[in-house]
């Protein structure tokens, strides 16, 4: 084991010294021997968790439990957060040191414990209500998000879970009981106008089930665009591109194959009224859901703040959270300056279109395939 | 000319400059060797790495992403957050709102598409945009073409246009580290030149390029974006001066060998061939002013300041030690001087005295204490 | 910098070794300080990464944020960094002496204080940034955190203050510390790197200065001192190992996470204790101890408004207290600096190589001489010093001396290689003067302008008076619920 620490020092040390001289090759053959010695370490310390409930030899500095992995679970209970373990961190956990985490939240999948969804567990005295969150949700970061955390010894404690953290529980394995397109087409179709990722995300984050990942939209575009001409129209929507007013796909938005044309062109206006329909949408949503007499997830109200604080007298007095009242009237007044411009260029825009394109640069931009593929990713 | 400094390069295309390595040229004016490299194109980091001394710089990973993460932010939604920070620094009336990207066409037409959107800015014929994402800049360096990105050209305040620089270290209570709002107002004078030139060359006021240029960064420790004016006059005349010197550097190349270059021979996969002792040699053929300061703005540093040691040069203790030797130039010099091992060239009684009286002060107070020379 | 000091440096060179710049230790070193080596991750506002803290050079506590981006684990950071500072900070207030004063009441004051040690100015300045993060925080309302937290806060912004205050002790930066006391061979942009400046001071045997300094620039063998790590660090070491803790969370990740940040502080932990170390083995200068009286009274002070429930200290200071903090800390500057003179032989010598002071034998004295009529006649001794150095002092400047620190003397004359002087204050009413009040013939003395009196205060108004120009009274501050709920991300 000491002789595997010593080689990963090693290890890591020739690495920097090969990156420093731009000896890439070399880093590359020495960072793969480093994984492979980072692995058996890993696999050690795992087996070191089974037979020896004991620290780390030597280490006075470490002021974390008995066995490592039970130590992870009470590290993670004692940081105030729903302790997130994984099903094998937890397996080992339980039969390395006898400290057993709690029993699993009923109706909790195995499907979704292997992938690592959070679990109130371990040595946490503390209950932490997760997987409760907004009527969407199979097992939602609304609850992560929203719920309060306790600490071990039981004192109220920690506050509103970050998307971070969302994201690291959610071990993107939510994301894979939905279709990612069939994430984005909800997210799209709330907001009502072509949106980049980022804010695909973060409506997914705040009304949604959550755990959509940007990283996961990427080669969206360029499938649906392969799809759409190896059967056109097989599907009932695509998710395509906006179209900017020369007619080529604007550059990382989104939209849906449905809506009318002219509101997926984008002229120099558009951004921007598309931004203050968004945000009319997300307080019109929030307004339904208090009206239902749900609560929005902190992600919605955070997303509702963020949003008015860049649309002028949207929230009067700085007063958080803003009324979603504020927002629509805010985002309605301003729309009306920008409207009627911006309804021009998009239709003189659609008729060329119209005009102009085949079906498919219709939806997925006048532009070659290989293009597209190009700039969509 | 053109022929001597790729004489110099060797057969490789010139390095491109990005901005930050532009305010970078200004960094030591009063060294020839660095003029020279630079005005050549030289690859000055692959040459330090070459003659054993890599410069020491890196980039965390941690501080590109979050640099990346908080642009993003800032230009999301069509400018949403620069819109209300122009809005309420600027007041930029809510009508200016237009969002042109300029990288919605290919690669290889951004720096045209750039001309043509600034020149119909400039023109002010009613549609101009507001925001420039992603405009692509051209700059001509000792003869050589750099391309430029800047984050954003917003236009329209007060019919100017402003460069704005995002950047990610926070202001804190209304206070931001110096010297990073220094760098950042040196690499925004990098853009606002080549904004005066594409504006010159477009036949517009180049003046129309504001000297205020927006300098937007998170405040506190939230991700809020905040926004501040910076006036970059004194950074464009540095800059302004160092290239008009760097185009000057025929007096400097003439006075230097024929045969002398910087040439790294690279093989077919671009690995240097060039025996590294003559390169060596070859880089000691130009004189370097070497300073402390080099060590954060030139990847030659590690190499001067060997050679610096070597010669045993007084620049090595930084400024203020120089200041005190009134121009000593070596530490052997300076100490004889001190020890009265040598007598003072003209001009050096006042500092040959200071030094031996300072020598005599320190030996009267040191002497009870055996622990001189020891600690 | 003086040409003594550049002279040093010379030498510094030549010897291979750093050299002294004082014959005495200028700061007070506890005999129980804590050390505290924080990092930071890159490219974050102050997001904390780790620190290694402790009172015990062999056991140091090593607290780990496995996610630097996740604010609740930032707090946790904070309430466990709390949980071994707070208890040190506050024992020094059990035990407490009785200060008798003229003209006021006696008052308490810790017998002793605390003492945080950064391995350099940068680690200062980050303590300062976590103290900012922390103090406005609050146990309760919408976005709690650990009672403790906002304590900590408070300390931390505390210690942050002080170390820009001069002559303060409470707070060390290690390589300043250090850079007061000892020249090295290499420039000061350089000797902000505690493992290059302690090479120069304190090389490995068999190796120069020079050398050691050379292997510290080596991030491999010697990592940044803190609170940057190294870029190469990061990319290649940190980044993998918070990424296989993002995508699981388990004990071994964290302890990747802890093994690779131990590799980066352990180093400037044990230079920093190591620094300490040499510190303290130089003789303390004669003001040191009343410094740290003083830095007693700001502490203890400190504790007692902190229980008593003080709010946090403000975000900006207004115009008014921000002015007369600046005439404190110029005063506190000037007084400092005339301390180490006159504790310090090789300091005053500065001086004395640009005029401001002068040392020499006696050659004359007038003990008797008088100045004035009947009532108002003066007991006024005349001395007259022989001296090799350049004095440029005019007549009338007022005089000190380190050998009678109650006297003041004024320049009569200055002629040649001699100075006359006369002694104007600390004679005595008696008509002549006491035994030993005036230096005797072939006694070596030293005088100098610098003096540490400490001038009234610059009149400045109260708080409550601000002019309007400056934006009138300040608002006494009172922390807001959007202070506590301020996001740290
Ligand atoms: S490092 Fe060398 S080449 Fe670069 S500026 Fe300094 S002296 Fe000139």
């Amino acid at each position: 084991m000491d002789a595997l620490e010593r080689r990963i020092d090693e290890l890591r040390a020739e690495v920097r010294r090969a990156v420093r001289v731009r000896d890439a090759a070399l880093a590359r053959a020495l960072r793969a021997e480093l994984r492979r010695a980072e692995r058996d370490w890993d696999a050690t310390v795992s087996e070191e968790a089974l037979d020896t409930p004991a620290t780390v030899p030597g280490d006075v500095l470490d002021a974390s439990g008995p066995a490592p992995d039970a130590a992870s679970a009470a590290f993670r209970a004692a940081l105030g957060g729903p302790a997130t373990v994984p099903a094998h961190a937890l397996g080992t956990a339980s039969i390395g040191s006898g400290q057993v985490p709690g029993a699993l939240l009923p109706g909790e999948t195995a499907g979704a414990l292997r992938s690592g969804v959070a679990s109130p567990s371990a040595g946490a005295s503390g209950s932490s209500e997760s997987a409760s969150g907004s009527s969407e949700s199979a097992s939602g970061s609304g609850g992560l998000l929203s719920s309060s955390s306790r600490r071990a010894g039981g004192q109220a404690y920690g506050g509103r879970r970050r998307s971070g953290g969302a994201e690291r529980a959610e071990g993107g394995s939510r994301a894979g009981l939905v279709p990612v397109r069939e994430q984005v087409h909800q997210a799209l179709a709330m907001l009502g106008a072509p949106a980049a990722g980022r804010m695909i995300v973060a409506v997914h984050e705040a009304f949604f089930a959550g755990g959509l990942r940007a990283g996961r939209m990427t080669s969206l575009r360029r499938d649906e665009e392969r799809s759409f001409r190896a059967a056109p129209y097989a599907r009932p929507y695509y998710l395509c591109a906006a179209l900017t007013e020369r007619l080529s796909p604007a550059r990382g938005l989104y939209a849906v194959s449905t809506w009318p044309l002219d509101r997926r062109i984008v002229t120099p206006l558009s951004p921007r009224v598309d931004f203050l329909t968004a945000a009319r949408r997300v307080a019109e949503r929030i307004q339904l859901l208090t009206g239902r007499g749900e609560e929005p997830s902190a992600a919605a109200v955070r997303l509702l703040a963020r949003m008015a604080r860049n649309i002028p007298g949207a929230m009067p007095g700085d007063v958080l959270p803003p009324d979603p009242a504020d927002v629509i009237r805010a985002a309605a007044a301003e729309l009306e300056v920008h409207l009627p411009a911006d309804a021009a260029g998009r239709a003189s825009a659609a008729r060329r279109a119209a005009r102009q394109l085949a079906d498919v640069e219709c939806l997925f931009g006048a532009a070659t395939l290989s293009d597209a593929a190009r700039k969509g990713a | 000319m053109k022929d001597r400094l790729d004489a110099l390069r060797g057969p490789v295309p010139p390095l491109a400059h990005d901005a930050r390595a532009i305010a970078a040229l200004a960094a030591n004016p009063g060294c020839a060797r660095r003029a020279v490299l630079d005005a050549a194109g030289v690859d000055k980091e692959l040459t330090a790495r070459h003659v054993g001394f890599p410069a020491p710089f890196g980039r965390s990973r941690f501080a590109i992403t979050r640099g990346d993460a908080f642009e993003a932010q800032v230009k999301e939604s069509g400018c949403a957050e620069l819109l209300r920070l122009l809005r309420e620094v600027l007041h930029l009336p809510i009508p200016e709102v237009a969002y042109h990207d300029v990288s919605d066409v290919g690669a290889h037409l951004r720096h045209s598409h750039t001309r043509r959107l600034i020149d119909r800015a400039a023109r002010d014929d009613g549609d101009a945009g507001t925001f420039y994402d992603h405009p692509l800049f051209a700059l001509e360096i000792a003869g050589h073409t750099s391309y430029l990105e800047p984050d954003v050209i917003a236009f329209r305040l007060g019919g100017r246009f402003h460069v704005v620089e995002i950047k990610s270290f926070p202001v804190i209570d209304g206070q931001a580290d110096p010297v990073k709002v220094a760098a950042a107002a040196r690499q925004a004078a990098v853009y606002v030149l080549a904004l005066r030139e594409l504006l010159r060359e477009l036949g517009h006021d180049p003046m129309r390029a504001s000297h205020e240029v927006v300098l937007v960064c998170p405040e506190n420790f939230a991700n809020k974006p905040v926004a501040a004016l910076l006036d970059v006059r004194r950074e464009l005349a540095v800059l302004r001066r160092q290239l008009a010197r760097m185009a000057r550097v025929e007096d400097l190349v003439a006075s230097l060998p024929e045969e002398l270059t910087f040439d790294l021979a690279r093989d077919a996969s671009g690995i240097p061939t060039r025996p590294a002792a003559e390169l060596a040699d070859a880089l000691g053929a130009v004189a370097a002013r070497y300073a402390p300061e080099c060590m954060s703005a030139c990847d030659l540093c590690f190499f001067c300041r060997d050679e610096a040691r070597a010669c045993g040069s007084t620049d090595l203790l930084g400024r203020h030690v120089r200041d005190q030797l009134g121009g000593v130039a070596t530490v052997s010099e300076a100490l004889a001087l001190a020890e009265g091992a040598r007598e003072p060239a003209d001009g050096q009684d006042e500092i040959a005295r200071l030094l031996r009286y300072a020598g005599e002060l320190r030996a009267e107070c040191l002497e009870g204490l055996e622990l001189e020379g020891a600690r | 910098m003086s040409a003594l000091a550049a002279l040093a440096r010379l030498r510094a060179v030549r010897e291979g070794r750093a050299q002294r710049l004082t014959t005495v230790r200028h700061c007070h070193v506890s005999d129980r300080p804590m050390v505290f080596v924080p990092f930071q991750l890159a490219g974050e506002a102050a997001a904390p990464l780790a620190a290694m803290v402790g009172t015990d050079p062999g056991s140091p506590r090593l607290l780990v944020v496995p996610q630097p981006r996740d604010r609740d684990l930032r707090f946790a950071f904070a309430a466990e960094l709390a949980e071994v500072v707070l208890p040190y900070v506050e024992g020094f207030g059990k035990v407490t002496e009785t200060v008798e004063r003229r003209n006021a009441d006696p008052y308490e004051r810790c017998l002793d204080a605390p003492q945080l040690v950064l391995p350099n100015r940068q680690g200062v300045a980050f303590t300062g940034l976590l103290g900012r993060s922390t103090r406005f925080r609050r146990p309760d309302g919408p976005f709690p955190v650990h009672p403790s937290v906002p304590v900590l806060g408070r300390w931390l912004t505390f210690f942050a203050e002080r170390a820009s205050y001069p002559g303060s002790s409470l707070t060390l930066a290690a390589t300043d510390a250090l850079a007061m006391h000892w020249a090295s061979g290499q420039s000061d942009l350089e000797d902000a790197n505690l493992a290059a400046l302690m090479g120069w001071i304190d090389p490995p045997p068999g190796r120069t200065g020079l050398q050691a300094a050379e292997e510290a620039e080596d991030p491999l063998l010697w990592p940044p001192a803190g609170p940057a790590t190294d870029p190469g660090f990061d990319n290649e070491v940190l980044a993998p190992a918070i990424e296989a803790y993002a995508e699981a969370p388990t004990a071994a990740a964290v302890e990747r996470i802890r093994q690779a940040v131990r590799s980066q502080a352990e180093p400037a932990w044990r230079l920093t204790w190591r620094a300490l170390e040499l510190l303290r083995a130089l003789p303390a200068g004669g003001s040191v101890a009343q410094r740290w009286d003083y830095d007693r009274g700001a502490f203890t002070d400190f504790l007692t408004r902190t229980a008593e429930g003080a709010p946090p200290q403000a975000r900006r200071d207004g115009a008014v207290s921000a002015a007369a903090r600046l005439a404190r800390m110029e005063r506190a500057r000037a007084s400092f600096d005339a301390q180490r003179a006159y504790d310090d032989p090789l300091v005053m010598a500065e001086y004395r190589l640009t005029g401001e002071a002068f040392a020499g034998n006696v050659v004359a004295t007038e003990p008797e001489h008088t100045e004035g009529e009947g009532r108002s006649r003066k007991l006024r001794p005349l001395v007259t010093v022989a001296t090799a150095d350049p004095v440029r002092l005019a007549p009338g400047t007022t005089l000190g001396t380190p050998d009678r620190r109650g006297q003041e003397a004024e320049v009569v004359e200055v002629e040649g290689g001699t100075v006359t002087i006369k002694i104007t204050k600390g004679m005595g009413r008696g008509k002549t003067p006491a035994p030993g009040a005036v230096p005797e013939v072939g006694e070596r003395v030293c005088y100098t302008s610098v003096t540490d009196d400490f001038q009234a205060a610059a009149a400045l108004p109260e708080p409550e008076m601000t002019p309007w120009t400056h934006g009138g009274p300040p608002p006494e501050y009172v922390p807001t619920d959007e202070d506590a709920g301020e996001e740290w991300s």
